[in-house]
């Protein structure tokens, strides 16, 4: 197993509150967390992507996870909410600030889309409602294969009672049709209090239908392989392809046809 | 599902009864087993406070050494390697969790074993097995080195291998508890004082407890109903030693657990906790004093004496030098519930990630 990750704690502008979100966490025995920026486009006016703050000036130095000897190691990521495709630009230049970026599908067309051809590394699952749409097996396969996971969080559960039905209806549903695989659990905690340890989420786990093996595996070492998608998503924008020019040629009075001449091929 | 919630993380539980008198009792080396034990927990019945004699095998448990950030290679001084091969030297990483980071043991028999995270045993370039607990994905593995074997003397391929791969390619640093044999400090001196180490004394704490609780009868008799239910009697012994109430009042929520019917009220017990790197001498040597302290006491005081072991919950391995894993806990232990003619109960216990007690 690997260590245990919380992708998922709500930026506050409140130094503070985000200090102590930080603290609480290193505190519980997560070795690693990502600061969640929400962007949510709506129509009415342009918005822009907020930049992520510096980690080093939001709290130096990080606090040493309890029962180890490392500091907490900080993360950046960012969820769009999209409820049309042209949310989602796949070029901009903003993303490349974020270690993590994720999208919220809020209907079936965008959550296929999401699956099989954005280039991104987590799938978020609302819990705020019930879903509008019904998972299938040929994008949920899809999205497995190319290494993005589906997220699940939990602490509007807490907060609210309503919530936690959604939460437990969506995830048991997602669990039937994923099979438990690729799945995180995050909270999306806004204050420390929203935080748990990670053997509870653990046993929550159980509670949305993942055996006891999976449910840990959904705190560590899927978390870990979404973080290594994401920097292989980061790195690759780019292949540099050399190969040696024909330096030779045809001479100008042959017998044959003009033909095009071999052009040395440019560096893509 | 809701079938699936009811039920607790699996667990091992062997049973066995048996007299110290019998020729073929296995209790010293079902107690050799277990290497690495943190805590050993004593309850005596009927008791205000220690005799003497019991007190004295407290007090000299012996010391363990605390090093910190003692690099790997260095267990594989040549000169730390001739006191290992002697045998009985034991250390285990210290602050390392067994499920995120790498762990390190060091068994009495000279068998080093490491349990590494994925990155670390590629990087290692040591041969390994991926452990048995991996549930999808090999995320873990162990790497487990017999020291006192001719490929691992100095010079040797096996040992030149596994120097270079802790010292440039995977330089491991933990903090170490150690405990030698009798005698065995002046050996590891130069070891010792190229890091920061510190002498230990096992904790020992007392604990005078009135109107407890307590099943009755406890007898060593099989068909007794508690003896039966060894789990009913487990959990009450460990919301003893937790110092957990076990009256369920209506007001309280943090704990339902109740002592098992039938019970009787006992006006006083002892209860001792010893805490620390223990040695097997010492563990066996209490045992004794225990047995003594039975035989000796006038019937109808002192009918039974639990003594429970529990080994350390990190330690890569466990039951037997067999590997061990934490799902949610790592708990592997071992209780003896001793009775004044020399019979006794013994249970064995181990979490999900492991093997069966032996």
């Amino acid at each position: 197993m690997s260590v245990f990750m919380d992708l998922n704690v709500n930026y506050t502008a409140d130094t503070s509150r985000l200090q102590s979100l930080i603290e609480t966490a290193a505190h519980l025995g997560f070795s690693t967390v990502a600061i969640n920026y929400v962007f949510e486009p709506t129509v009415k006016k342009k918005q822009e992507i907020p930049a992520p703050t510096a980690i080093s000036k939001v709290m130096d130095p990080l606090p040493i996870v309890q029962g180890r000897s490392r500091p907490i190691r900080v993360l950046n990521r960012l969820t769009i909410v999209m409820s049309d495709a042209s949310h989602f630009r796949p070029t901009a230049v903003e993303y490349r600030c974020f270690d993590l970026l994720a999208v919220q599908p809020t209907t079936e067309k965008l959550f296929h889309a999401a699956c099989m051809i954005y280039d991104v590394d987590i799938i978020c699952i609302s819990v705020t409602e019930k879903l509008p749409f019904f998972f299938k097996r040929a994008p949920v396969n899809g999205a497995i294969e190319r290494g993005l996971v589906f997220e699940v969080s939990y602490s509007a559960a807490i907060r609210d009672s309503t919530r936690r039905r959604y939460t437990i209806a969506n995830a048991v549903c997602l669990m039937e049709t994923c099979k438990g695989k690729s799945v995180i659990l995050s909270s999306a905690a806004e204050k420390p209090l929203d935080l748990r340890g990670p053997y509870d989420i653990t046993n929550l786990g159980l509670l949305f239908g993942l055996s006891d093996g999976e449910a840990k595996e959904a705190v560590s070492s899927t978390c870990r392989s979404v973080v290594l998608h994401a920097e292989t998503r980061k790195t690759a924008s780019g292949i540099i392809y050399t190969v040696k020019s024909c330096t030779d040629w045809p001479p100008a009075d042959c017998e044959a046809p003009a033909a095009k001449r071999a052009r040395p091929q440019l560096t893509q | 599902m809701s079938a699936d919630l009811e039920r607790t993380p699996r667990n091992l539980l062997v049973s066995e009864r048996s007299s110290f008198l019998d020729q073929k009792n296995r209790i010293s080396s079902q107690l050799d087993q277990l290497h690495f034990n943190y805590k050993v927990c004593v309850l005596l019945p009927e008791c205000s406070s220690a005799p003497s004699h019991l007190d004295s095998a407290l007090n000299t448990f012996s010391s363990f050494y605390l090093i910190r950030k003692l690099p790997l290679y260095e267990l594989l001084d040549t000169h730390f390697l001739e006191t290992v091969r002697q045998g009985g030297v034991s250390g285990l990483s210290y602050r390392t969790r067994l499920d995120e980071d790498n762990c390190v043991a060091l068994m009495p028999n000279g068998r080093l074993s490491l349990s590494l995270d994925k990155d670390s045993f590629e990087l290692l370039g040591v041969e390994g097995k991926p452990s048995r607990f991996n549930h999808r994905t090999k995320s873990r593995f162990v790497v487990c080195v017999d020291l006192t074997d001719s490929s691992m003397a100095p010079g040797g391929r096996g040992y030149q291998r596994l120097v270079t791969g802790l010292t440039s390619r995977l330089p491991l640093k933990t903090d170490f508890l150690m405990s030698l044999p009798a005698g065995g400090g002046a050996s590891v001196q130069a070891l010792l004082s190229r890091y920061d180490w510190s002498e230990h004394r096992p904790e020992v704490s007392r604990c005078s407890l009135t109107d407890l609780l307590c099943p009755a009868p406890l007898t060593s008799d099989p068909s007794a109903p508690l003896t039966s239910d060894p789990h009913r009697l487990l959990e009450w012994l460990g919301a003893v030693h937790a110092a957990v109430s076990c009256e369920n009042s209506s007001s309280s929520f943090l704990s339902s657990l109740v002592c098992p019917e039938p019970n009787k009220k006992l006006s006083h017990a002892l209860r001792v906790s010893v805490c620390g790197l223990l040695s097997h001498q010492d563990v066996q040597k209490l045992i004794q004093e225990i047995r003594v302290y039975l035989s000796v006491s006038p019937p109808g005081s002192a009918s039974w004496a639990s003594v429970t072991l529990h080994g350390f919950v990190d330690s890569p391995v466990s039951w037997g030098g067999e590997e061990h894993g934490v799902l949610r806990g790592g708990d592997n232990f071992l209780s003896l519930m001793m009775f004044p003619d020399q019979s006794y109960l013994l249970h064995l216990a181990a979490g999900a990630h492991d093997t069966c007690p032996p």
